[in-house]
């Protein structure tokens, strides 16, 4: 089939950022600075992305997203504000510009707000394609090509279930590219740009067993370059996941070990990095405040943040105020060793500013008798199954279902969906299932962490055992 | 505001936008519309006793949605310009070349049920005609009543949001509609801190309504309400965990219906077979006398729609009516694959998304039983009454929803408060567990988001209901 009408990236062989659209950024700064700011910062993004989504094996929805927009960031008169228009002739920036520091001025005055120093900024962050996340070959895609990669997943009509205890009811998939391109300034001479690809395909899988209970699965991969694989296996995967779904049982409550799959682990993780941020813990809002520097959980838990890590997703030389990354510990056997604090907090703090948020956190494999501890050793790798027999019995989550965490007091209870194992072995999935506890005593808890994070996610956090976890069923 | 000043905010004539939609069926399509849209959002936060930051944001563009049975092909141009908004509508019609599966139906729908055609969010005051700072005295007195009220309390952060979206729509029927949708939220969350230990609380205000809500009468309602049930917070323990009766309370405890069934009843996910309530139309899903609707129609709700975003009049939708499933909440395309007439649930966040089925005010209505003899009614299980957050699994109808505040009950008696734990249960075994249903029915005005792959504003209700077994957190 012919796909006409979708017109094709242009040709520019590196990024989406116009030699224009850079200077509509600088016309901003400059706008603002003529007019009595006294600091400015611009970020321009601009993205693209198409989408082809296949439902039961025929096209049913195409989508052609095309994004820019212009992030302004005012200091004036001890004062500051945050603005943003995707109106970007400059008759119209100009008048943005106005107002935005008309608004700014009406705000209570505030002197710890200002840009971060230059000696803290990026400055290897020039052409945007650094970082390695960047496919050049994104501009030559066809809309024909698009087509095929979504249609070329879909097991639909080859799928024969009959005889297998369910009933394949729908499938979706859908494969997306897309191009982010960020451009960023400030008035006191930061540049910087950063640019990626990104090419994913995703399947979700919805069956019905011999009594008509549904169950989904789901799927994906992603990849900031061009994708050669069977997009099947991706479909294959999403059914397996539903179909290992068929005939939950209610698990009684308890207290019991457990693992989390490395497609969910993050869950658990991303409490910690709320906490761990300084504007949190300057507002009361943290559970880890007063614990920089101290050893707060298991020596086992290291997580590092590498942001600086060419091709690989999460990576980035600045952050959004410009600030250079830099590859480090977070919490290196237990220690807390970095707060995410930016320029205003370290301010008003005292505390040492850092970058605002984590970039790529990499948790470092762990396992009891210390292997795993050698990081560039080939015994360090510690998979699903080792930590299925390190714990013997217990539950293994697949997926969270709701919940929540009290960044105050570190309290959470999840939904969860998943399997109950013994001696190793996986039993049976569970049915309405909760985990409940504190953050700081499931993290010391960790009994061990593997190797098998996927490679395709910003955040590396492998699956993860823990000990004495509290289940309501 | 009259067609003339629509038209004009988006520099358009309706000759163009008859091309527009010639274009966006150039290859065979047989529906389109166009949705204009230019949204102002502002913002201010208080910190630490001030208000020293804010902003606004401007977002303008045009959507382009290509139909072909039930297929769509969709996309969107951040200018008015002809040229750019007829790339964006030939991109839209590819969808009409993608291989023809699908079952032939006439395009055409008539609208049913109750039509609300008179504005339900008029402005007294119009956001974009007010200026920022004359807000930011009720920030302050926010701020200044919740720590007169307890002095537990340590930090006080408040936040105004608003914003004013001028939408236009025009289709291939030829029928050009136009809504001015105004949104204002207030939000305070609180941290008190007692014998070392801290805790927090936020509440929150959103309404579909100009400036004018902005006023001390509602302030002083939210300082009331952040300070109330704070030793209940600082007492509160996990219970143990485990399968009981639920006393949902009136109001904000409608999140079980938006996640145990309202989600389900959403029509696209029941035309892919997906949803655990697929093909049950006609049939008891809960005791009689249990009547579920999803409103639009309720003035300045976070979730009226004078029309919704396929241009479908504002509308009341029985969902179950005396205990029976008797309507999927649909948009054109499912109401075009069921044969009925769509609902007016085509919604979606912005000009960047095709509608697709949402709710907008979910909730039971009365019963007869009062609160007290609900409680009273059961031997031991749990009261809830604040939450934050819940979730859904489509197929499988599995719900969660997670639980800020409540209380244990105890033969009949509410005694030790509970707080953070999330409630599972399944969604046609809850609803047909409801045992008993209050008549003290409270609409929650929080902000409530959904995030069904777009943020929709809604909101939820309920009377005391008591459901017989659900599993509950606990340690």
């Amino acid at each position: 089939m012919r796909m006409t009408g979708m017109k094709d990236t242009d040709n520019r062989k590196e990024g989406l950022v116009s030699e224009d659209e850079m200077s509509a950024a600088k016309f901003c700064i400059d706008y603002a600075i003529g007019a009595g700011a006294s600091q400015a910062r611009v970020s321009l993004n601009k993205s693209v992305l198409d989408s082809f989504s296949v439902l039961n094996g025929s096209l049913d929805k195409v989508m052609h997203s095309a994004d820019r927009s212009i992030f302004l960031y005012l200091f004036a008169d001890g004062r500051y504000g945050t603005f943003s228009t995707n109106i970007l002739d400059r008759e119209s920036l100009g008048r943005f510009v106005t107002k935005a520091l008309e608004t700014v001025r009406m705000l209570a005055p505030d002197g710890f707000r200002r840009l971060p120093s230059p000696e803290r900024t990026a400055k290897d962050a020039i052409t945007g394609t650094e970082t390695g996340l960047y496919d050049s070959s994104y501009h030559r895609i066809a809309a024909e090509e698009r087509l095929s990669s979504a249609l070329s997943g879909t097991i639909f009509r080859e799928e024969t279930c009959g005889n297998a205890g369910f009933r394949l009811i729908s499938e979706e998939c859908e494969y997306s590219d897309s191009i982010d391109d960020n451009y960023t300034i400030d008035s006191q001479g930061f540049s910087g740009r950063h640019t990626e690809t990104s090419f994913a395909f995703c399947s979700e899988m919805t069956i019905s067993d011999r009594k008509g209970d549904r169950y989904s699965g789901y799927w994906w991969e992603a990849s900031p370059a061009a994708m050669r694989q069977d997009l099947k296996e991706c479909s294959r995967s999403a059914l397996e996941r539903a179909v290992r779904q068929i005939g939950p049982k209610r698990h009684r409550s308890g207290r019991f070990n457990m693992i989390t799959d490395s497609n969910v682990s993050s869950r658990l993780v991303s409490p910690l990095f709320s906490a761990l941020n300084a504007t949190a813990i300057q507002q009361k809002n943290s559970f880890l405040a007063e614990s920089l520097g101290r050893q707060v959980f298991t020596d086992r838990l290291t997580i590092l943040d590498l942001a600086r890590t060419p091709g690989k997703p999460g990576s980035r030389y600045y952050d959004t105020e410009g600030v250079a990354t830099k590859d480090g510990p977070v919490i290196e056997n237990g220690v807390i060793k970095e707060y995410f604090t930016n320029t205003y907090i370290a301010g008003k703090t005292g505390m040492e500013p850092t970058v605002e948020s984590v970039s790529r956190p990499v948790l470092m494999p762990a396992f009891p008798g210390g292997r795993g501890s050698c990081l560039d050793s080939a015994e360090k790798r510690v998979s699903l199954q080792d930590l299925m027999n390190e714990c013997g019995d217990g539950i293994y989550v697949c997926g969270f279902n709701g919940g929540n965490c009290n960044p105050v007091t570190g309290d959470f209870s999840y939904g969860i969906e998943g399997f109950a194992f013994k001696g190793g072995r996986i039993t049976h999935p569970v049915k309405e299932m909760l985990v409940t506890g504190n953050m700081v005593r499931l993290w010391n808890n960790l009994v061990a962490a593997g190797s098998d994070a996927r490679g395709c996610t910003r955040w590396q956090i492998p699956s993860l055992a823990f000990a004495g976890v509290d289940f309501s069923a | 505001m009259d067609k003339r000043y629509f038209l004009e905010t988006f520099h358009v004539t309706e000759p163009q936008m008859e091309r527009l939609i010639a274009a966006a069926l150039s290859h065979g399509g047989d529906y389109a519309d166009l949705y204009f849209e230019y949204s102002t959002y502002n913002d201010l936060l208080l910190r630490d006793g001030e208000v020293s930051s804010g902003g606004f944001h401007i977002d303008f563009g045009t959507g382009i949605r290509t139909l072909k049975e039930e297929k769509t092909g969709y996309a969107y141009s951040e200018n008015t310009d002809m040229d750019d908004m007829t790339a964006a509508a030939k991109a839209a019609s590819v969808i009409a070349q993608g291989d023809n599966c699908g079952r032939s139906r006439t395009a055409s729908s008539p609208v049913s049920g109750h039509v609300c055609r008179d504005g339900l969010y008029p402005m007294a005051v119009a956001w974009r005609d007010s200026a920022a700072s004359s807000f930011l005295p009720f920030l302050k007195r926010l701020e200044t009543g919740i720590f007169s009220k307890d002095t537990r309390v340590v930090k006080v952060s408040a936040k105004l949001s608003y914003s004013q979206s001028d939408i236009m729509m025009f289709n291939s029927y030829g029928e050009l509609t136009c809504d001015t949708r105004p949104l204002g939220s207030i939000t305070a969350s609180v941290i008190f801190s007692h014998n070392g230990r801290n805790e927090n609380k936020t509440v929150s205000r959103s309404f579909r309504m100009g400036a004018e809500m902005v006023t001390d009468t509602i302030i002083d309602e939210m300082i009331s309400e952040a300070v109330s049930g704070i030793d209940e917070r600082f007492e509160a323990r996990r219970p143990k965990g485990g399968r009981m009766p639920v006393v949902m309370g009136a109001g904000a405890s409608g999140i079980l219906l938006h996640e145990s069934m309202g989600h389900s009843f959403e029509a696209d996910f029941n035309r892919k077979g997906q949803s655990v309530f697929s093909g049950r139309i006609g049939e008891r899903i809960c005791p009689a006398g249990i009547n579920i609707v999803d409103d639009g129609t309720i003035r300045y709700n976070r979730g009226a729609c004078n029309y919704d975003d396929e241009g479908i009049p504002g509308q009341k939708t029985y969902m179950v009516t005396d205990g029976v499933l008797t309507s999927y909440l649909h948009d054109r395309v499912s109401a075009r694959w069921y044969g009925t007439a769509p609902t007016g649930n085509g919604r979606r966040e912005s000009f960047r998304f095709n509608p697709i089925p949402r709710m907008r005010a979910t909730y039971m209505e009365n019963g007869t039983v009062p609160k007290e003899d609900i409680i009273g009614s059961v031997k031991k299980g749990i009261y809830v009454d604040e939450f934050s957050n819940g979730q859904v699994k489509i197929g499988e109808g599995d719900f969660t929803f997670y639980v800020k505040s409540g209380r244990m009950i105890e033969n009949g008696i509410l005694t030790a408060p509970v707080k953070d734990i999330n409630i599972i249960g399944n969604g046609p075994q809850a609803l047909a567990g409801i045992t008993a249903v209050g008549n003290d029915l409270k609409i929650d005005n929080g902000t409530w988001t959904c995030g069904k792959d777009q943020s929709a504003a809604v909101s939820c209700g309920i009377p005391t209901v008591l459901i017989d077994c659900l599993t509950v957190g606990g340690e």
